[in-house]
């Protein structure tokens, strides 16, 4: 499952980062470039027919 | 008259000074211009008889022998003076000594990019094939020094894998720490790999492939375990190639897969064991199918690959040095009380450096956590929701993140800090 959050970089550009719920109850996180070497899983998952959504603050 | 080879005196012979400078003197260490012309030096009329402790130097290859009793033994590998003592090993954390991530995780179904579970630097990737825990054990062969292996366990089957299915143990490596193999060079160097492992899944063959990155050439060699749930040292010499040298970078130029099962996209097509263009059908063909049942396992430890045609013994390795070259991929702070320091740019974000304590291979690409909070002295703590890499800013000795709260104050200081004992913040440079 993947989830995905549009975070403000300290340039002004708004960045679109993957988070990945892992086993352990952490998350990882990574940026949505191209040259991103966690982007293949991402990929996968989505070429499954799966849509990210947005991930939200714990209520 | 060197490399005169081995001369049998019988009684009566007439001694040379020529013959002592070159049969007797050359007899502590015989010479000879290759093993063909060794091997024809013994054992016929007027020959001497091989006896065991004898020497010979093979000047074609610079190759020193023993005999021991029923064969001759390459000492110390081809191009004696070109290999290294010490450092052979470009396999970091053979030994499974460093698991920064954890020993166990279960559930596994997927790989690609997400392969790190367990053993640092040790990537699992399973394909629509069945779902696996990977663990560290305190389990290793006896007598060999090593006390951890690295270990997969199937815990849903997958008896009958799709063509496109596929499962493998892999290991990465960076172009620039394989330079001493020669790739692409007139000069190119075998590859020798040796390994121990242990399965329950005993018949069939298992593949290992060794693929170059850069220009997109593989070869391939196979094994088989003999004993159920017994470790077993292999070792396997794969072929030098004077084709496509590797990248000297920091980015990844070969690639080691243990195959453990796959389907007919890349198993119907030849077994390679010279490098040849890749081929995703010849990757793994005879692979036997460690997913065909539930429970079934394949462990591995002592790791090593090396240049040459001998495997040498495992190289053991102070834990601060491998652990300091796992952190070049991968580094994680566990139970700090403070992870980080930041500073609110709005309610819900705030921006921080933090410092990493080994050069990356590259500026962070992932950043993982755990039940993180944000402090600021003052208030109570607040749980983080997320943090994320700002990767505009980020170098290989420090991480520019965000973390994402809630009513946070602009401007004002705020601590990441732990909450519990699970808590931590790790970034990866994986290749």
């Amino acid at each position: 499952m993947f989830y995905y959050l549009d975070i403000e970089n300290t340039n002004g550009d708004i960045q679109r980062h993957i988070l990945h719920p892992l086993a352990d109850g952490g998350v990882m996180s990574f940026p949505l470039t191209d040259d991103n070497p966690n982007k293949a899983a991402y990929d996968a998952w989505v070429a499954k027919g799966n849509t990210a959504t947005e991930w939200l603050p714990e209520a | 008259m060197a490399g005169a080879g081995a001369k049998l005196f019988t009684s009566g012979s007439v001694l040379t000074a020529d013959q002592v400078n070159t049969f007797l003197m050359d007899q502590s260490i015989m010479r000879f211009t290759s093993t063909t012309t060794r091997d024809a030096a013994f054992g016929g009329a007027g020959e001497p008889t091989l006896a065991e402790g004898m020497f010979a130097y093979t000047t074609d290859t610079n190759t020193l022998w023993l005999y021991n009793g029923s064969s001759w033994v390459n000492l110390l590998g081809s191009d004696i003076g070109e290999q290294a003592l010490s450092n052979r090993n470009v396999i970091i954390n053979g030994a499974m000594q460093v698991a920064q991530r954890g020993t166990s995780v279960a559930g596994i179904t997927t790989g690609a990019g997400l392969a790190y579970n367990t053993a640092d630097r040790w990537g699992f990737y399973p394909t629509t094939m069945g779902t696996w825990t990977n663990t560290v054990e305190t389990d290793a062969p006896t007598g060999s020094g090593l006390r951890n292996s690295f270990k997969v366990l199937c815990t849903t089957a997958d008896a009958s894998p799709a063509a496109g299915d596929n499962l493998q143990v892999g290991y990465r490596l960076e172009g620039q720490n394989i330079q001493q193999f020669c790739k692409g060079t007139a000069s190119a160097k075998q590859f020798a790999l040796s390994f121990w492992v242990k399965s329950n899944v005993t018949t069939g063959t298992y593949v290992i492939t060794l693929s170059d990155i850069d220009n997109n050439r593989l070869v391939s060699g196979t094994y088989t375990i003999t004993a159920s749930a017994t470790w077993e040292k292999k070792t396997l010499i794969f072929a030098a190639d004077t084709t496509g040298a590797f990248d000297n970078n920091n980015e990844l130029s070969l690639l080691i897969r243990f195959g453990l099962g796959a389907g007919s996209n890349t198993s119907s097509g030849t077994l390679r064991t010279a490098w040849t263009a890749a081929v995703a059908a010849d990757e793994f063909v005879g692979q036997t199918n460690v997913a065909a049942a539930i429970n079934n396992y394949w462990q591995i430890t002592g790791v090593q690959l090396e240049v040459g045609s001998v495997a040498t013994p495992f190289e053991f390795e102070d834990i601060g040095v491998t652990l300091a070259k796992c952190q070049r991929y991968y580094q994680r702070t566990t139970g700090a009380r403070n992870f980080a320091t930041t500073v609110a740019q709005t309610s819900t974000d705030a921006y921080g450096l933090v410092p990493l304590p080994v050069s990356m291979r590259v500026p962070p690409t992932s950043v993982d956590t755990n039940t993180l909070r944000a402090f600021d002295l003052v208030n109570a703590a607040t749980s983080i929701s997320a943090v994320t890499l700002d990767g505009s800013v980020s170098s290989e000795t420090y991480a520019a993140v965000k973390i994402v709260t809630t009513g946070m104050t602009a401007f004002r200081t705020y601590f990441v800090i732990e909450n519990g004992a699970g808590s931590y913040l790790g970034f990866g440079a994986e290749l």
